[in-house]
């Protein structure tokens, strides 16, 4: 990548104010008009002393992942920080304070752990601190200040984010943060930098003003509100708790109604209800929700009622790891529940994806009559992107509904497959929809031609979906027509993928990388042509089976070579390219 | 099966360096930890005047690879100062609180910038060239053609101003009792060695003593002599000798004078530490009294053989005096202090 | 006439609601309960109560979930949404939050309501949903052909407890006035009229109002709750019963051998609705917090 490009890691514990020093600096990064991604880890634990990593890539141009090692890494907390000395790449710099006030045994120090190339910088966080603000509090905002010194970036920027960040503090919280601020810079100064971190100009000043920092979950926030949500509702689970608070405080303001259920069956209940009721309507949760919610989201199959859920899967089975991610609920995002129940599943891949796939959710919920899932993971949902939001709000308003005819067919078994709708209110469209198979009017039946003729219908109707208008379902990157490598990918990997293709073609592996965006139903051409372009066809993907492998290979009845890896861990770009030139290698001596 | 001894080595210069290395080649089994105050893998400080040749960035003055500590399996700990040694505990204190114990302890600490009182007061306005940071900034702050002023001389100094002039500066040197140090000099081989420092370009400033260093706009010095005459320079540096550093020694519990009163066999008074380098006097036989060996080739040669000392060797170090400074055929100064 | 001696039947039935002027209330659909079921009387009462408080079918949406009563909204010529087993309320309040103008009814049995659906009661009545729900407590299950339910009494036979129920009984009244329900009610199958005008009463209380009907299954349960032991057991709330005094309706719910009809409880406090305007009012006025974007 040409121009600035320098990830930064600050780890250290819970309430050592890690998370927020990380928040200012990409806040101000994208103030700058730098292009940011960001990852932030907390720890599982809600109190004590849990590590906490903050970090933050800066780019001239938007990256598609974090970097598999850091250029600076910055202490709070050296127990936690010592195990993360090493993605420090050489020449690169390890911040710590020089200072502990705790006697430490041999080892015990951050600095004891730095590699002969990496480049030590020891400060003393907490007296600068205590003498800038009378406390040590604000040590973390001196080590954010002390970084910024060290490369030279302009103090007004975070002057403005730290502003910002406290605006619903008393002026006196910013004025002490800035004072912190600005005795780090101030220490910087003085310091002689030796590491060859260098921040270059960002290209995008313009788009300064405009960018924000979103998180996945931030983005789908967006997308539901763009797209006027009218009810939410929701149960708190690791990571999709993030929406619904956000959710709670915006939503009130736009006339939107927001409520905590007593469970994930009562939040998919009450959003096929009201969605029944003419609403746009939500709920959001991660892979066990799901699981409970499998009933539900067949009956608004069966019953044909929109209804959007967002999934944030993190590592499972069962309670399985809620703070790590893992791509392992495509399965159930995709077949589960009871009997042929096709739905809409979208997996965005990146920030702007989240925003665009939660947003058009509801239009194809409602254009479709059908459960939408859009699935995030935890690494998606909680690393932050640079996004500059659209001049104009991209989301159609609701589709008017009412009955057609003499005699409301509800069901009507047309050629789309799509029957005309009434919603609660309307007069001359009482009906009555049920979970059970039913005749066009609604009423039950088991009859066999009925029950053939509307599965049929069920699943007819959402072809159409794979080439919604304004929605990328799937889309291929990199070299056109015939390449020896194709790299096929979904949800928050392809990040990874997209930066293991680019370094691939740097040295010359003919390849090129396809993300799926609509995992059901699945756009079956294009992953058709794709196969046919590529000699071999690499899914990686963060579960055990390979469950994206699986699916593709099933429904195309193609060979896939599968790299599943389930770490809880995002994907290693340096593990796809290693695969990737393998199966290069084997492809090449197979050719001779 | 024996547990492995742990030996640190505080000091990564030319003696700590070879005293790792060689302990490492000695004792294939032991822990070693080199501890030092530089930011920086081993590098020459006699390099560093190559900064004013162009060379700028720090990995191209390394004098090893920073690979082999890995390979040799020695943990360099570096921006780390010893604050305190406890010579019957075994373990020496860190600034950043840390403590570590060992089992041998070599102090090769070397030796700091002698800076008479006269001018403590002035430190902030005068330029060093101890380690590549200082010499980073001397450098950083000389325009093109600038003017130095160097107030005392010494051999190190010397060679510095050398150095400066070879790459097209302005040298005045400030000529004092430190001139030639710490090559001790008769009166008469002072007026000839004089002469010929006169006639390699630098301008000498004699018999006048700097009262005081004054900021300026520009250039950016005053150096003000007892005379009442006042010299303008772009930056001024202090040769005035070496002191070693041992004042975080004071607490060990054993023998010093200036620097750390060692034996032949570089071993002080405490049976664990031993001492190398510019910081260590050594017992002098025919002189009945402990000396400095200055000079990096003392310097090494030290470091190794402490190093062979306390992996079981019983040798001693040569403390005949070789050190010479004369003025050859070609009128050019040639010292044992100098290797070029 | 005796209504326990009064054979019901379909023709007769809907010839009655023709003549009453309330069949724009029924569906084209016949319910396909047993004859002689008690629920017979919900669609009636239902029917009569809607046309009492003068609601437009459309206006209307019944919920139910599964089992013999919630086959109901086939029954009915309103909206209806015949949902899953047990998740009744949580529907009912999606569809309220979606629209504050409809009526909505959810509908269910026993088991539906306090075995599968026990989770949602008591969140729906403390939120104070503006809905109505009518649970008809047969004390069996009779869609999967006569099982205990959790209103079983000790000592039935079943075909899942041939050797006795020995499950103490849920006392559903109890219940609801624990969950703070702001209007509990109970009403008796075998009463139409009474249960008819206890459905309008329970619709027109603004908030969550539980009516309890005691209903008989003819098919498959001979012993326990037949008519004419309910006929025996059933009385009137005493007479100066204070229907505000939640101690009083604990009282009279305990009493199970002689089940009381009438309004037991009754009060008046914010609904959901309510609360989520105050929700946007208290928004309005506070700064935007910052994060989260």
């Amino acid at each position: 990548m040409n121009g600035t490009d320098v990830q930064f890691a600050i780890c250290g514990s819970a309430g050592d104010g890690t998370i927020a020093a990380g928040d200012i600096l990409k806040r101000t990064m994208a103030l700058m008009g730098y292009k940011v991604i960001a990852f932030d880890i907390y720890p599982a634990e809600i109190r004590g002393f849990g590590k906490c990593i903050s970090r933050v890539r800066v780019t001239t141009e938007q990256a598609y992942s974090l970097k598999h090692q850091s250029d600076v890494l910055m202490s709070l907390n050296d127990a936690h920080a010592i195990p993360h000395v090493g993605e420090v790449r050489d020449f690169g710099a390890v911040i710590y304070d020089n200072a502990p006030i705790a006697r430490l045994p041999e080892g015990g120090h951050v600095s004891a752990h730095i590699r002969p190339m990496q480049l030590p910088y020891g400060v003393s966080f907490r007296s600068i601190s205590d003498r800038a603000t009378g406390n040590a509090r604000g040590r973390n905002i001196v080590a954010l200040g002390y970084l910024a010194g060290l490369y030279g970036m302009p103090a007004e920027a975070f002057h403005q984010t730290i502003a910002n960040k406290f605006a619903t503090k008393p002026q006196a919280v910013t004025d002490a943060n800035v004072r912190a601020f600005e005795a780090g810079y101030e220490a910087a100064i003085g310091t002689f930098k030796l590491d060859d971190v260098v921040m270059g100009s960002p290209l995008h000043r313009a788009d300064g003003a405009r960018a924000v920092m979103m998180t996945g979950n931030g983005a789908v926030v967006r997308g539901l509100m763009d797209a006027g949500i009218d009810c939410y509702f929701g149960y708190p689970i690791t990571p999709a708790t993030t929406i619904m608070e956000r959710l709670a405080v915006e939503m009130p303001r736009r006339g939107g109604r927001m409520l905590q259920t007593e469970d994930e069956i009562s939040a998919i209940a009450a959003t096929i209800g009201a969605g029944y009721a003419g609403a746009r309507s939500a709920t959001a949760t991660s892979g066990p929700g799901l699981a409970l919610m499998a009933e539900m989201l067949g009956l608004g199959v069966m019953a044909e009622v929109p209804s959007v859920v967002i999934v944030s899967q993190r590592g499972g089975p069962s309670t399985g790891m809620p703070t790590k991610t893992e791509q392992s609920d495509l399965n159930m995002a995709v077949f589960g529940g009871a009997g042929d129940a096709r739905r809409i599943v979208l997996a965005p891949t990146n920030v702007e994806g989240c925003y665009r796939c939660a947003g058009l959710a509801f239009e194809l919920a409602e254009k479709f009559q059908t459960p939408v899932i859009v699935l995030l993971d935890l690494y998606l949902s909680n690393r932050y992107e640079t996004v500059i939001p659209p001049k104009e709000n991209p989301f159609e308003p609701k589709q008017a509904t009412g009955p057609q005819g003499p005699v409301f067919r509800r069901f009507e078994l047309t050629e789309s497959g799509v029957s005309p709708r009434a919603v609660p209110g309307q007069a001359g469209g009482v009906h009555t929809i049920t979970g059970l198979e039913h005749n066009e009017l609604g009423r039950p039946s088991d009859q066999p031609d009925n029950h053939v003729a509307m599965s049929a219908k069920r699943y007819r109707k959402l072809e159409p979906a794979t080439r919604y208008p304004g929605l990328t379902t799937i889309k291929r990157f990199g070299a056109a027509g015939k390449v020896d490598i194709g790299i096929l990918g979904w949800g928050s990997t392809f990040g990874e993928i997209l930066e293991a293709m680019f370094e691939a073609e740097n040295e010359g592996i003919s390849c090129s990388a396809m993300k799926v965006v609509m995992l059901s139903p699945l756009p079956v051409d294009e992953l058709e042509a794709f196969f046919a372009d590529c000699r071999v066809v690499l899914v990686p993907e963060l579960n055990h089976e390979g469950q994206l492998a699986t699916l593709v290979s099933g429904t195309l009845g193609r060979p896939v070579v599968r790299l599943p890896r389930a770490t809880g861990a995002p994907m290693r770009v340096d593990e796809i390219l290693a695969e990737v030139r393998r199966l290069a290698a084997e492809t090449a001596a197979a050719a001779e | 099966m024996t547990e492995s001894l742990h030996y640190v080595v505080i000091g990564s210069g030319s003696a700590g360096h070879g005293a790792a290395t060689t302990i490492r080649a000695r004792d294939p089994g032991a822990r070693i930890t080199m501890i030092t105050m530089s930011r920086l893998p081993f590098y020459n400080r006699y390099d560093l005047p190559k900064m004013f040749k162009g060379v700028t960035d720090w990995r191209d003055l390394l004098a090893e690879d920073p690979k082999i500590y890995d390979e040799l399996g020695i943990t360099l700990r570096r921006n780390s100062r010893v604050v305190d040694i406890d010579g019957r505990a075994r373990t020496i204190a860190l600034a950043h609180n840390e403590v570590i114990a060992y089992d041998k302890l070599l102090v090769c600490t070397g030796g700091g910038p002698n800076v008479p009182a006269i001018l403590e007061d002035y430190r902030p306005l005068m330029h060093g060239f101890g380690t590549f940071e200082q010499a980073s900034a001397t450098v950083a702050a000389l325009p093109p053609g600038g003017q130095v002023v160097i107030l005392g001389g010494d051999m190190i100094g010397l060679d510095i101003a050398f150095n400066l002039l070879e790459a097209g500066y302005r040298v005045s040197l400030a000529v004092g009792e430190q001139t030639f140090w710490p090559h001790r000099v008769e009166p008469d081989e002072r007026a000839v060695l004089l002469k010929s420092l006169a006639k390699t370009g630098l301008d000498l400033i004699e018999d006048r003593s700097v009262v005081a260093i004054e900021a300026a706009d520009r250039p950016a010095r005053r150096v003000h002599f007892d005379d009442g005459s006042m010299v303008e320079t772009d930056i001024v540096m202090p040769f005035f000798g070496i002191l070693p550093i041992v004042d975080f020694m004071l607490g060990a519990g054993i023998d010093m004078e200036r620097g750390v009163l060692v034996d032949p066999a570089l071993k002080s008074s405490n049976d664990a530490i031993w001492a190398a380098g510019d910081v260590c006097q050594i017992w002098s036989d025919v002189d009945r009294d402990y000396r400095f060996y200055h000079g990096w080739k003392n310097v090494r040669v030290m470091g190794e053989l402490a190093a062979r000392n306390m992996t079981g060797a019983e040798e001693t170090f040569d403390t005949a005096d070789e050190s010479v400074i004369e003025v050859d055929g070609n009128g050019c100064i040639r010292s044992t202090f100098w290797e070029h | 006439m005796n209504e326990l001696l009064k054979p019901v039947y379909l023709e007769e039935k809907l010839e009655e609601i023709r003549a009453d002027g309330h069949q724009d209330y029924r569906s084209r659909s016949l319910p396909t309960w047993c004859p002689g079921c008690g629920y017979f009387s919900m669609a009636e009462g239902f029917t009569l109560a809607l046309k009492k408080l003068g609601r437009s079918a459309e206006e209307v949406v019944v919920v139910s979930g599964i089992g013999c009563a919630s086959r109901f909204p086939f029954f009915v010529n309103t909206y209806g949404f015949h949902t899953l087993h047990g998740r009744t309320l949580p529907v009912a309040t999606g569809v309220k939050q979606a629209n504050d103008a409809l009526t909505v009814v959810a509908v269910g049995g026993d088991g539906d309501a306090f075995a599968i659906g026990g989770g949602h009661i008591p969140h729906a009545a403390r939120r104070n949903v503006d809905i109505t729900y009518l649970v008809f407590d047969n004390g069996i299950y009779g869609l999967t052909k006569g099982q205990t339910s959790p209103t079983s009494v000790l000592g039935f036979r079943t075909s899942t407890s041939p050797y006795e129920n020995g499950d103490e009984p849920l006392n559903p009244l109890m219940m609801l006035l624990a969950y703070r329900a702001s209007w509990v009610g109970q009403a008796y199958a075998g009463h139409p009229h009474h249960l008819a005008d206890m459905i309008a009463e329970a619709i027109a209380h603004r908030g969550f109002s539980y009516l309890h009907i005691l209903s008989p299954c003819v098919t498959f349960d001979k012993t326990t709750r037949t008519y004419r032991n309910l006929n025996m057991q059933v009385r009137d709330l005493p007479s100066g019963y204070d229907r505000t005094d939640l101690a009083a309706a604990m009282g009279e719910a305990m009493k199970v051998d002689h089940p009381a009809l009438g309004v037991f409880y009754e009060e008046s406090r914010p609904t959901l609705a309510d609360v989520m305007d105050e929700t946007a009012r208290k928004a309005g006025l506070s700064p935007v917090p910052a994060g989260g974007e």
